[in-house]
Parts: structure tokens; C-alpha cells; sequence
């Protein structure tokens, strides 16, 4: 029992460390870039600032405090919920956040659901024959995954469904899963295309090389021998002993998603996290890249953990000890 | 190594793939390219390819092979360098991190876990608009972000290294925690790091093109691949060539990368021996 | 592991969207108008990006003001042609010594919350803008201003230092707007309250902004729309596809390869305005080589500025001297060097004692918008021929700002806004007090004396000779140089009717147009 809240006590206490980290980091990289909110709204007109002008404009945005004030009234503030203000936006970063990570989060569930659907079945049939024509299938749906450039695909799709189908769901504005289900369904469809084909690559070679180390196991070889069906053979103890990998990846992809789809966001306007702190950088809300990093980086530590708990349910070795 | 992938088609097939662009590449060290990458002839504006300008001109003139040519010699060259650090860097700080355990371990280790909590977009755009920018800035903004892929795959094999009898028998000898680490620890891994920089390489490629693209890459006139994509962006239905040919040379350069990295990874990798 | 790959392109590509977007967002529009709709509809604005602020007096951003200039009233207004007329001024006049601005305001109108506007907003709305704690971008405009009064209900008087033929034209910007004296920024930043054609409907923030028609609205004509949606869509070519899908109907590019790729699917029409902005190389005459006035009368004749153009552009623009305005508006081909002549430029070098040839740190700015790049590649093959070598230095746009708002540079390719008051764009620059002056890096006695007689004088031709001369000054001591302007383009679909382009790029219009 101890041995167990010890663990847990310890996981929290690299969380926090790991957060506190980002937050110390994407302060200080936000501070070493240049220019600052006065001089992202005001372009070169900033130039014709007086000195008393440009002063009250950094008390207006609270920059005429020291850096190490800002830093703490902001993390400070973040423990009691306060995430900042965006005066772009008029609306707290708190519920800036709200709106924007479930957006992201939706895009990245389907996105996945569609990689495991390529990758896992061709990343089996690639194994199940190495250096056939399947393997070799495989193999270049896999490089063209990994060597097309999201926004090159994304891009492409766009214009080629509006100006030949005039099918653009995406240019009418934007609905959530609440509001209208069927059009939001209708424009996650080509983001997580793009998202998904890419994801596909790396979840196909994983399955690949997990099945053909999986089927070198004695115990396939025996299963095969007592007269196992070829089809639950592949489905039940292949597949089944290898998912412990497939899994890792699938959460190491989904974590990576939520702060690394802003590509396809912009592009085809999906209102999600990542096009927010796009926006707080472009505009140096400080307040808004800080808080919306933090969440990305716990969002990201959480998956993490979940992949984690998840792999000692499913990994019938960690499980037996 | 040639033995290894005479072994491997896929291998041999990134072999052929990477000889015929290094050659390129070569050829524009050594300035034997047809035309000056650089020099503008606006008289010559977006001619289609043909024999004389074989991918055609730019808008501004500009031979797009000799601009290509050279841009793959300018992206080789950052993508080496970067790699070259992060593999140096990285596998220091695994095999320190590894071997030694305790604080140096937790050190390396939180900052390895921050560094990959942390959204990728924003670390690239802060290095690159933080430092000076010319190539070799750019190879160590991208040496930063591989660092953390490095440390992380060598450190679990080096823990496991460590319990071997052998290993343990050598520390007993009285040899140094250095001496063991370089001798006995580093040729067992260095398999694994071979396959990761194969891979690594064609990530950096695609890391410079794409900084590059964003206007944060190799300062022009200097051509690099992700520049002449970024100018020929909105080019495509005026002169699509000078689009097509940068586009194409980054996809080959990537996937002969990987075809190498794979062909590595087939016939190094112990995991993948006697499969075949 | 796969994470390197997948990150790396997608990190550089969203940013290039950005970039690009930022790109978009400083331009000016154009477009095609037909005879007058019969009624209302609603239109939808394709935008790379929504207001940074909803307070008018400091929106410099081009999408803010664009979405302020139809909630918010001014004093006066620019017609079609740019040329100045009432606004919530009926009339005014001045006296015979210059110096008092007498303003006779129109009566009945009132603010979007129904309270009436009066001269007590006008004189409360003019002190807040010169008061410095306010940070009012338009502040240095009133300059000459020494107080406002509020003489009766719908009269106001402004007295002023000196004679200031430019002031009508200074209040007709949205930086000038009338607000409420019961406002504050903090009310009106939630709660846009101003006399416009219309009124704040709802906002969603980065998503979109929709307004709704003012029925109270003063004008002769009242709008048409019953509303009007700003819709963010952040990359360009994507506003293209859903101008194709139909889902929106009016949008303003300033690349003239996305306006081609709009008009070649047929369903788009696209028209094209001469901008005021224009491109040009500032040099910086109190910066090492160039303050000697043969440098820089060598970089001027080695350009050829045609090519510029031809190369960075496409061609797509008009080789221009330093005023675009058009009813002042300056003939190329009288500069000195109009055509490129590298024998000259090789004699200026020789009398400037550096025969050897000249290096020049240039900053170019990356993402601020399309073309910067292409033009200093080109300027520095061309001045290479010259023995001048440009330093180029490409910076991300938050870096050029900074550099160019402190003049750390010798040289820098920029594009600069274009007003329709030559006063306005370049008294800031080439007056030895202007505020801009550090930046413009060049000011003489001369020049002094002729912005001071430009604002003395009302009579236009008396004017227009007088800003002739300050462009000579300016071209004959190549104080910068000027390269090109570019056009907006204005892409609507069939229905769209009764919208007029302007060369600000402002889409003022919006309130004759209408949607079938």
C-alpha cells in the first residue's frame, strides 16, 4: 500500500516539476522574442509613440512591472483559477480554453480512430508477408505519410473538394458538436483525414514490427500447432500481444496532437488550442500563450499517464508481476 | 556496413537515392553547376524547363536545377551539423543519465521531460526568431529540439547494460566509470544510434525545409529547398516547375533518408536479425 | 519517435499560415460596383483575421479598422475619390488668419445606445485624443490644435497654433471616431457604442464578427445589408474556396496570384485599385556611407525599378514617386535617374570618394507582407552591379518593428501607408519635429519651409505645386528610394452589388451595398 502511494506521490511530484519547468520556459522564450504587445498592435507606429504615451500603454498591459512580478501574480493567479484576460478577445483565457481545447480534443479523437484504422490493418498485412507486394504497400503508404507535408495535403484537399464538389463545410462558420452534430461531423471530416493519414505512418510500422516479434514467440508456434484458426491466431494472440506498443505510440501521437494540429486548424478554421496560442504569439498576449501552454503540457503529461496505466492493463507481462 | 545492406533491397534503394543526390550536392560545392545559383537574368523569366534550363526559370531568371542542386548541398549541410550535435549531445547525456542514475539522471531527465512537454511550434519559432540567424544557427535551433529523442533512446538500453555480468565484472577490474562508459557501455549501443540518426537525418531535413518555408531558414539569396518552396508557393499556376522540382528533390531526399534508416534498421537492429 | 517528423513540418507550416495571414491583414481593397441593389440581405466578409481591438482610437490594424470604420462616425469623411467631405461636420470654416477651425455639426444623430451626440462629445472625444495618458494613435494629427470649445449645442471651435490646411483630412479617420462622453475604452472595448451606418451584432473571438444595421443611421441613404458577418478564415487560398462554395461573399486580397487564382474559376469577379501604401527602400542619411548624399544618389540611379516590380510583384503595380495620393500625386519620370543608369551611379560613387564600392545593412522583413523578400533579392543583384553590396538581414516581422521603430538600419525595404493628405504621410516623416523623423532619417531646412507653406495655403493648385517641390527635394537628395505601388483586388460573387473600392483600401461602401 505504501509502496503504491509512494509511487503516486512521486508520479504527482514530476508533474508538477515538469509543469513548473514548461512554465519557467515559456515565459523566459516568450520574453526572448522580439517585440511586445505594444508593437504587435501598433505595427511601425509604434515609432511615433511619446515617451508618456508608450508608458501608459505598459501599465495598460501591465509590462511596467519586473519580470519576476509577472512571472509569480501569474502562476499564482493559475492556482486559483484565474488564467489571465485576453483583451483581443474579451474574454478570459479560462474560458478561451474551455471553447478551444474540447475543439482540439474532438479533432484529435477522430483523427486517431482514423490512423488506427489504416495503420493497424496494413501495418498486420504488411507483416503478415515481409518483402511481398503487401510489405511493400505498406511500406510506401507509410513514406508517403511520413515524407507529404501536412499543409501541402491539407491545402490541396481543400481546394480541389470546393472548386470541383463545392463541398467546403469548413467555410461556414464554425459549429460544435452541440450546436449542429452533423455539420460539425461534416467539417472535422477532411482535418482528420490529413491529421490521421499522417499519424498512419508511424502506427503502421509500429504494428508491423510488433506482429513479426510477436509471431517469432514460441507461443504462436504453438498455438499454431494445437490448431488454432489462422483468423483468431492473428486477431486474438498477435494482435493481442502486440498492442502494448501500438498503444504507446497511439498516446504518444494523441498527446502530440493537442498542442501540434494548428497546421490543419489554420487552415481548414477549426477553432482549436492550437491556433490560440498562434494568435496569443502573433499578438504577444503573454497571459494567453503562458496559460494555454501550461494546459497543452498537462493535457500532454495526462495522456501520458493514462498511456501508461493503460499499458499495464493491456501488457499481459507487467500485469503478471 | 555494405555487406549489412547488400541484405536489405530497401536499404540498397535509399543507398542509390542519397549517391545520386550527393553528387549533386558535391557538384555544387564545387561550383561545376550549370548555371550561377544566385545570379539573375530577368530576361529569362519563367521559361518551362527544357534542354537548356532543365527544371526552367524562376521569376527571377534563375536556373531552378543549379538553385535546387545547390539548395540540396544547403540542406545536406545544416541536417548533418544539427544531427551531428544532437547525437553527440544526446548520447552523453543518455549514457550519463543511464550510468550514473541519481541526480545527474533526474537532472537530465526533467529537462528531457520539459523539453518534450513542451509544444514543438513554439520552441522552433522561439529559437530560430531568438538567435542570429545563418546556417549554423539554424542547424543548433534544430540540434535543440533532437536532443531530448537522443537521450531518451539511449538511456534505457545503457540501464540495462549496466546489470550485465560483464559490465559489473568490469567495474570490478578498477577501470573508470568513463573508461567502462566509452569501452564497454557505447559499442553496445551504437547500433541503436546509428538507426536513430539515419531517421534523425531525414527529420532535420524536413525541420530545415519547413523553417525555411516559414521564412526562418537559411537567409536568401542563399537558395535551401524549404525557401524555393515558400517562394514558389503562390508561383503554381504561373510556373508550377518551380514549385514541382524543389518539392520533389525534399520528398526524394526524405525518402531515401528513411529507405537508409530502414535498411539499417532491418539488418542492425538485434531485435530484427534472423528474421528473414 | 515519429513525433520529430510529423512535428518539424507541421510547426513550420502552421507558421508560414500565419505569416502569411499577418500578411494579408495590411493591405487595402478594391473591387467591382454595379448600380444600386434593391434591398437588405445578408453578406458575409472572408477575413484572415478578426479586430486586435474594438477601440477605434487604437486600431492600426487593417482588419479593425476596417469593421470600426462601419460602427463608428467622424467629424469628416473621405468620398470615393478620397476627396474630403462632411461627416458628422455638416460644414466648416476657418478664419481668415488660420488660426481658429470653426465646426457646424449635424443634428439629430444619436449613438448606437440611443443617447443624442452633441458638441460636448466632440470637444470631450478631441481632449481625450490629445491627452497623452489616452495613448491615441492619431494624437500627433492634432498638433496644431491648442483647445477645443464647445461654443453651442452643434458648434465647435478649435483654435490653433497656426494654419493647418491638412486638419479636415486628419479628422476623417477612424483614430478620430466621435465616441460618447459617457464612454470609457473599457465599455467600449465590450460594447462598441458609435454613430455608424451600423451596430454591433454578436462576436465570436477568432471566429467571427457580425454587424447589424443601424436604422437610425443619419446618412441621406440608409444601408441595405440587414447585416454584415466578418468571418475568420485564416489561410487565403482557403477565403478562395469558400468564395467558390459560395459560403462567402466579399473578401479583399492584396496577392495578386491568389486574386488569380479567384478570378480563374469564372464564379468570382475580382477588380483592382491602385493602393496608397508603396514599397520603397529607406535609407537612413544619418547611418555611415549613405550620409553622404553621392551614396545615395548612386543607389538611386542603379535601380531599375520596373524590374523590381516585374520580378518581386509580377508587374502587378506602378512604378511611383513619393506621393500616391491622386490629387497630389508625383511624376516618376521626373526624378533624377528615372531610368537605371549605372554610368552615373558609378560617377556619384567616384565623387562620394568610394570608387571601391559601398556595403549597406539592410532589413528586409519576412511575413509582414508577400513581396519583401523578392524585392531585396532583386535590389541586391542590381546593386551589385553597381559595387554597392546590400547586407541583407530577414527578419521575423516582430524583429523588423523593433529594429525599424529604434532606426537600427542603414537601409530597410518597407511598405509604407500612403495617405490621402500629403501633409498626413510625410510631414511625420521629413519634418525636422516630425515624430517619425528618427525613422525617416533625413530632414533640411528646406523641406521645413515646405510643409510649413503646405499647411499654410487652402488653395488646392497652390498646394499641389508646393508638395510637387517637397517631392523633388525628397528624390533629388534621395532621401529614400521609392519603388512601386501595388493593387487590392476586391473579389465578390454574382449577387454582390453596390460596393465602390478605395484606394485607403477602406470598405466605407459597405453601407451602399447589398447582397441578391
Amino acid at each position: 500500500m505504501t509502496i503504491l502511494r509512494n509511487r503516486v506521490l512521486r508520479r504527482v511530484a514530476e508533474t508538477l516539476g515538469i509543469l513548473f519547468g514548461v512554465a519557467v520556459f515559456v515565459f523566459v522564450m516568450l520574453r526572448a522574442i522580439p517585440g511586445d504587445q505594444i508593437t504587435a498592435g501598433l505595427g511601425t507606429e509604434a515609432a511615433a509613440l511619446t515617451p508618456a504615451q508608450r508608458q501608459a500603454l505598459e501599465q495598460y498591459y501591465g509590462l511596467d512591472q519586473s519580470l519576476v512580478t509577472q512571472f509569480f501574480s501569474w502562476l499564482g493567479n493559475m492556482f486559483t483559477g484565474n488564467f489571465g484576460y485576453s483583451a483581443r478577445s474579451q474574454q478570459s483565457v479560462l474560458e478561451l480554453t474551455l471553447h478551444s481545447l474540447p475543439v482540439t480534443f474532438e479533432l484529435a479523437v477522430f483523427s486517431i480512430v482514423l490512423a488506427l484504422l489504416i495503420g493497424v490493418p496494413l501495418g498486420m498485412l504488411a507483416a503478415s508477408r515481409t518483402n511481398s507486394v503487401r510489405d511493400a504497400a505498406g511500406q510506401v503508404v507509410s513514406l508517403a505519410g511520413l515524407s507529404i507535408p501536412a499543409f501541402l495535403l491539407a491545402t490541396t484537399l481543400l481546394s480541389v473538394f470546393a472548386a470541383s464538389f463545392g463541398f467546403n463545410p469548413n467555410g461556414q462558420g464554425f459549429a460544435t458538436l452541440v450546436d449542429d452534430p452533423l455539420l460539425n461531423l461534416r467539417q472535422m471530416l477532411l482535418p482528420s483525414l490529413v491529421l490521421g493519414f499522417g499519424i498512419a505512418a508511424p502506427i503502421l510500422r509500429t504494428t508491423r514490427t510488433a506482429v513479426l516479434e510477436v509471431r517469432s514467440n514460441d507461443f504462436v508456434r504453438t498455438a499454431r500447432a494445437k490448431g488454432v484458426p489462422e483468423r483468431r491466431l492473428q486477431i486474438r494472440h498477435v494482435l493481442g500481444n502486440a498492442l502494448v506498443p501500438i498503444v504507446t505510440m497511439t498516446g504518444l501521437q494523441f498527446g502530440y496532437l493537442l498542442g501540434g494540429a494548428v497546421v490543419v486548424e489554420q487552415i481548414f478554421s477549426v477553432p482549436g488550442i492550437g491556433r490560440q496560442v498562434l494568435l496569443g504569439i502573433q499578438q504577444k498576449e503573454y497571459a494567453v500563450v503562458q496559460s494555454t501552454v501550461l494546459v497543452i503540457a498537462l493535457a500532454f503529461v495526462l495522456v501520458n499517464l493514462l498511456t501508461d496505466g493503460l499499458y499495464r492493463l493491456i501488457d499481459p507481462r507487467v500485469r503478471a508481476s | 556496413m555494405s555487406g549489412l545492406l547488400r541484405r536489405s533491397p530497401i536499404g540498397l534503394a535509399g543507398v542509390v537515392i542519397l549517391a545520386l543526390l550527393a553528387v549533386v550536392a558535391v557538384l555544387s560545392y564545387l561550383g561545376l553547376l550549370p548555371y550561377d545559383p544566385v545570379a539573375q537574368h530577368p530576361p529569362a523569366r519563367f521559361l518551362a524547363p527544357s534542354g537548356e534550363h532543365l527544371f526552367g526559370t524562376d521569376q527571377f531568371g534563375r536556373d531552378v536545377f543549379s538553385r535546387v542542386a545547390a539548395g540540396v548541398g544547403n540542406s545536406a549541410l545544416i541536417a548533418v551539423v544539427a544531427v551531428a550535435f544532437a547525437t553527440v549531445v544526446g548520447t552523453l547525456g543518455g549514457l550519463v543519465s543511464g550510468f550514473y542514475r541519481g541526480l545527474a539522471d533526474g537532472a537530465i531527465g526533467g529537462v528531457t521531460n520539459v523539453l518534450f512537454a513542451f509544444p514543438p511550434l513554439l520552441l522552433a519559432l522561439s529559437l530560430a526568431s531568438v538567435l542570429d540567424r545563418n546556417w549554423f544557427t539554424i542547424a543548433v535551433a534544430i540540434a535543440i529540439v533532437y536532443v531530448p529523442i537522443f537521450i531518451r533512446v539511449t538511456r534505457g538500453p545503457v540501464l540495462s547494460l549496466r546489470e550485465i555480468e560483464y559490465v559489473k565484472a568490469a567495474v570490478s577490474t578498477g577501470l573508470s566509470r568513463w573508461q567502462i562508459m566509452l569501452r564497454h557501455v557505447l559499442p553496445n549501443i551504437t547500433s541503436i544510434i546509428v538507426i536513430q540518426v539515419a531517421l534523425s537525418l531525414s527529420w532535420a531535413v524536413l525541420t530545415e525545409a519547413s523553417l525555411s518555408f516559414l521564412g526562418l531558414g537559411t537567409p536568401p539569396p542563399a537558395p535551401s529547398l524549404g525557401s524555393m518552396i515558400f517562394e514558389a508557393r503562390s508561383l503554381v499556376f504561373v510556373a508550377p516547375w518551380t514549385l514541382i522540382a524543389p518539392g520533389a528533390v525534399v520528398v526524394l531526399l526524405v525518402v531515401g533518408l528513411n529507405l537508409l534508416g530502414d535498411g539499417l534498421r532491418d539488418t542492425l537492429d538485434p531485435r530484427n536479425r534472423g528474421k528473414r | 519517435m515519429p513525433r520529430g517528423a510529423f512535428s518539424a513540418v507541421g510547426i513550420a507550416a502552421a507558421l508560414s499560415l500565419a505569416l502569411t495571414a499577418c500578411s494579408s491583414s495590411s493591405g487595402a481593397p478594391s473591387g467591382p460596383a454595379s448600380g444600386t441593389g434593391a434591398a437588405g440581405g445578408a453578406l458575409v466578409v472572408g477575413v484572415t483575421s478578426d479586430p486586435d481591438t474594438l477601440f477605434p482610437w487604437k486600431a492600426t490594424q487593417f482588419q479593425a479598422v476596417n469593421v470600426l470604420q462601419n460602427l463608428y462616425g467622424t467629424l469628416t469623411e473621405f468620398d470615393k475619390d478620397l476627396n474630403v467631405v462632411p461627416g458628422l461636420a455638416e460644414s466648416w470654416e476657418t478664419s481668415d488668419d488660420g488660426k481658429k477651425l470653426t465646426l457646424k455639426l449635424r443634428q439629430g444623430v444619436t449613438f448606437a445606445d440611443g443617447s443624442a451626440f452633441d458638441s460636448k462629445d466632440v470637444k470631450d472625444s478631441l481632449d481625450k485624443i490629445m491627452d497623452e495618458k489616452t495613448a491615441a494613435v492619431a494624437r500627433a494629427s492634432l498638433s496644431s490644435v491648442k483647445s477645443v470649445e464647445a461654443s453651442g449645442p452643434d458648434t465647435v471651435e478649435l483654435e490653433l497654433s497656426g494654419p493647418d490646411a491638412a486638419l479636415p483630412a486628419n479628422l476623417a479617420t477612424v483614430n478620430m471616431a466621435m465616441l460618447s462622453s459617457d464612454d470609457t475604452e473599457e465599455k467600449l472595448n465590450a460594447t462598441p457604442n458609435g454613430t455608424g451606418p451600423f451596430t454591433l451584432g454578436k462576436r465570436v473571438p477568432s471566429q467571427s464578427i457580425t454587424l447589424t444595421r443601424n436604422d437610425k443611421y443619419w446618412g441621406a441613404e440608409k444601408p441595405k445589408l440587414a447585416s454584415v458577418e466578418f468571418r475568420v478564415i485564416p489561410d487565403e487560398s482557403s477565403i478562395v474556396s469558400a468564395m467558390q462554395s459560395g459560403n462567402v461573399q466579399l473578401a479583399v486580397f492584396n496577392d495578386p496570384l491568389v486574386a488569380q487564382t479567384a478570378e480563374g474559376g469564372g464564379t468570382i469577379q475580382v477588380a483592382k485599385t491602385p493602393q496608397l501604401n508603396y514599397h520603397a527602400l529607406q535609407l537612413n542619411a544619418q547611418h555611415g556611407d549613405l550620409k553622404d548624399v553621392n551614396v545615395r544618389l548612386a543607389v538611386q540611379c542603379a535601380i531599375d525599378r520596373k524590374q523590381v516590380l516585374d520580378t518581386a510583384a509580377l508587374g502587378e503595380g506602378e512604378v511611383t514617386g513619393p506621393i500616391t495620393a491622386p490629387a497630389f500625386k508625383s511624376d516618376p519620370n521626373k526624378r533624377p535617374c528615372p531610368a537605371r543608369d549605372l554610368t552615373k551611379a558609378a560617377e556619384y560613387l567616384a565623387k562620394a570618394g568610394k570608387s571601391g564600392g559601398v556595403t549597406i545593412k539592410t532589413i528586409v522583413s519576412q511575413g509582414e507582407y508577400a513581396t519583401s523578400v523578392n524585392e531585396a533579392q532583386n535590389l541586391k543583384a542590381q546593386l551589385a552591379e553597381a559595387k554597392i553590396t546590400l547586407d541583407l538581414e530577414v527578419l521575423e516581422s516582430g524583429a523588423f518593428v523593433d529594429r525599424w521603430v529604434a532606426a537600427d538600419f542603414d537601409a530597410a525595404v518597407a511598405l509604407n501607408g500612403g495617405r490621402p493628405d500629403p501633409d498626413g504621410s510625410y510631414g511625420r516623416y521629413f519634418t525636422s519635429k516630425g515624430n517619425l523623423n528618427k525613422v525617416a532619417g533625413y530632414s533640411s531646412p528646406e523641406l521645413d519651409e515646405l510643409f510649413q507653406q503646405g499647411k499654410a495655403t487652402t488653395d488646392q493648385a497652390e498646394r499641389k505645386a508646393i508638395y510637387e517641390k517637397v517631392g523633388a527635394e525628397l528624390e533629388n537628395n534621395a532621401a529614400w528610394i521609392w519603388l512601386f505601388a501595388g493593387y487590392t483586388y476586391t473579389a465578390t460573387t454574382s449577387g454582390v452589388q453596390g460596393f465602390v473600392p478605395m484606394a485607403s483600401g477602406s470598405l466605407q461602401y459597405l453601407r451602399t451595398t447589398s447582397v441578391g
